[in-house]
């Protein structure tokens, strides 16, 4: 996790990325309603690993508790824009809040909304967060994770509960979804390079020396954590308007692990490795998925027994890990390669 | 009222123990081994696919089969991380746990597995008109035992005095002589024959094996652990046991708001850190390189 990150602005860095998103998205994206869904919970995922990526890859801190942003998100986002009568109908058995049936918004407003509330509330519990080091900040983080999943799981008043909602309208076009994500990155990018990028790097390989030079470590943190918030509840956001519902249980332990596994094993110091590390765990996947179902994939036809598909994405997670313990592109930043020289 | 106190004083005895196991491993590698779980699984998978034998053969054969799966783990994967980052080694270990779940569910299938251990420890009888559960006292009476031992182990012996060291400065201890290869080894085994205990207790109290079986405790401990003071195992043991307690009171006393019994321990978790960042039982801040 050590070392890397870009601290100068270069066009390749940033274009290398995005180019690549567009690509996937057309071609992946566009060749069967199957893998369009594919490609659509890819992006989703993609903005919750840059989210991930600005504030665990910059400050070396693992947070295990932004999937309590990504369930804030998606909440909102839902609850803003299911239809009325769905919520009426489906919770009214649970005693919903009155307040919260009506509300209605577009889409779009929702998202915004929904990455608000969350950096918002990366503000109030950050502030007490920050303050912790090492080990018990990554606890920490997942009290967080372990409070709100709690809540919305048991509280029936503020939500759906245990329940899924349904009725959640979807975004099915790629583009808006790829636009969101290029968004994200572009964002997630600056700030990379940006003063508050390299000084929280500077606290990430030295805790002793970045004070001395005059950086707050509560501060560059504390503001990273709400920019990673925000994103995060976009990502949770987008996701409910892809899945078209709510589930509590889909932001829990799985899904924190599944995206910092994403993370780390694609490189976690530069959002390359955030795109690398997301779209291969999700081909890995989505190919093993082709294999148990006995289909052929790029016309060969392999059957792996049912089942066998997790075994192998895990095997491969930590074999990546064992092979390059900074992750795949080894936290630097994408780069066209460059032939050499044949002496 | 009685018996609430028990359970409370038995669910922190039996935390603290696999907080202990997990408290070994920190101490001489610096991994946060979240693949303990499924040393508790499989140990009590064993417990459970063996309970036709005699209950000493079955506990031997589950202290063997747990202590392999650990020193296979070692072996496989953490031996070639060692130095890594702890953020990394940590992330490997929950791969390493989920590589774990999915070949016990491909080995035992996904439904939960039970037969009856030890039907002996099951029931309750009564003192002095207070009806009492056979399996707390055995939790409570297992667990001193084992904590004594392990007391003995560590502060007696001389693979305790080289895991204490090994725990205080490895580089140093390694330079005094102490073999890091056995030594972590044997810290491995060691968590092995723990979560084996851990699994006979639990077994008794909830013969339902499925792939996720320890995972819940596993968690659990690891907060406790980094409450109590990850830095030494006596932090460690009574982190657990604060956790035990604190949750199984939490039960008892919220009534029906128990559903919420975990968000109120976590937010007592985050208050303790806050006021003691290195835990309950350390000496001073340093801060540490993570």
């Amino acid at each position: 996790m050590k070392h890397g990150g870009v601290t100068k602005f270069s066009l390749q860095n940033l274009l290398g990325p995005i180019i690549v998103l567009i690509l996937l998205t057309h071609f992946v994206g566009g060749a069967s309603t199957s893998l369009q869904l594919v490609t659509q919970m890819a992006l989703c995922l993609f903005v919750m690993v840059l989210a991930l990526q600005v504030f665990v890859g910059n400050s070396g801190v693992l947070s295990f508790g932004h999937g309590a942003f990504a369930l804030i998100g998606s909440y909102v986002s839902a609850m803003l824009t299911a239809p009325v009568n769905i919520k009426d109908n489906a919770l009214s058995m649970n005693q919903l809040w009155e307040p919260l049936v009506s509300p209605q918004v577009n889409i779009y407003v929702a998202l915004v909304i929904s990455a608000a509330v969350s950096g918002l509330i990366a503000a109030i519990t950050g502030i007490f967060l920050m303050r912790l080091n090492g080990l018990a900040a990554g606890i920490a983080t997942f009290a967080l994770l372990g409070v709100a999943y709690n809540v919305f799981f048991n509280n029936k008043k503020i939500g759906p509960g245990s329940q899924a909602l349904p009725g959640v309208p979807l975004i099915e076009n790629n583009w808006i979804l790829l636009l969101l994500a290029v968004l994200s990155l572009i964002i997630v990018y600056f700030i990379n390079i940006s003063r508050i990028g390299r000084t929280l790097r500077a606290t990430r390989e030295d805790a002793m020396a970045a004070p001395a030079l005059g950086i707050s470590i509560f501060k560059v943190r504390l503001i990273a954590f709400i920019i990673s918030g925000a994103v995060a509840g976009l990502a949770g956001g987008m996701y409910s308007h892809v899945a078209g519902t709510f589930q509590v249980q889909d932001y829990y332990l799985e899904f924190t692990f599944i995206t910092l596994s994403m993370l780390i094993v694609g490189g976690s110091a530069s959002i390359w490795g955030a795109l690398v590390g997301t779209f291969l765990i999700t081909a890995v996947g989505q190919v093993l998925l082709m294999m148990e179902q006995d289909l052929p994939v790029f016309g060969i036809q392999i059957q792996i027994p049912l089942g066998s598909r997790a075994v192998i994405i895990a095997l491969t997670f930590v074999a990546v890990l064992l092979w390059r313990s900074g992750g795949i592109t080894n936290g630097k930043e994408f780069r066209i390669p460059k032939l050499k020289k044949i002496s | 009222m009685v018996q609430s106190i028990l359970d409370a004083i038995s669910l922190g005895g039996l935390y603290s123990l696999a907080a202990l196991g997990l408290g070994l491993v920190f101490g001489v590698m610096r991994l946060v081994n979240f693949a303990h779980a499924e040393l508790i699984t499989i140990a009590a998978y064993t417990l459970v696919l063996t309970a036709q034998f005699p209950l000493a053969v079955s506990l031997i054969f589950t202290v063997i089969v747990t202590v392999f799966v650990a020193l296979l783990m070692e072996f496989s994967v953490y031996r070639r991380l060692r130095g890594v980052n702890p953020a990394i080694m940590l992330i490997a270990s929950f791969g390493l746990s989920t590589v774990l779940q999915r070949v016990y569910e491909l080995m035992f299938g996904a439904l939960p597995r039970s037969a009856v251990v030890a039907p002996f420890l099951r029931g309750d009888f009564k003192v002095a008109g207070l009806s009492i559960t056979i399996s707390s006292i055995i939790t409570i009476v297992l667990t001193i035992v084992i904590l004594l031992a392990m007391g003995y182990l560590i502060e007696k012996t001389s693979l305790g005095l080289q895991l204490r060291a090994a725990s205080a400065d490895f580089k140093t201890a390694r330079l005094l002589g102490v073999r890091s290869n056995r030594l972590i080894s044997a810290a491995f085994g060691l968590s092995g024959v723990l979560a084996a205990c851990v699994a006979l207790i639990l077994v008794i109290q909830n013969p339902q094996i499925s792939p996720y079986y320890g995972l819940n405790i596993t968690i659990l401990s690891l907060v406790g652990i980094v409450i109590g003071g990850i830095a030494s195992l006596r932090g460690a043991a009574l982190g657990g046991f604060i956790v035990g307690v604190v949750l199984s009171s939490l039960n008892t006393l919220l009534g029906n708001g128990r559903v919420y019994a975990y968000s109120w321990l976590f937010i007592l978790v985050l208050v303790i850190l806050l006021v003691r960042p290195g835990g309950l039982l350390s000496k001073g801040s340093e801060l540490e390189r993570v």
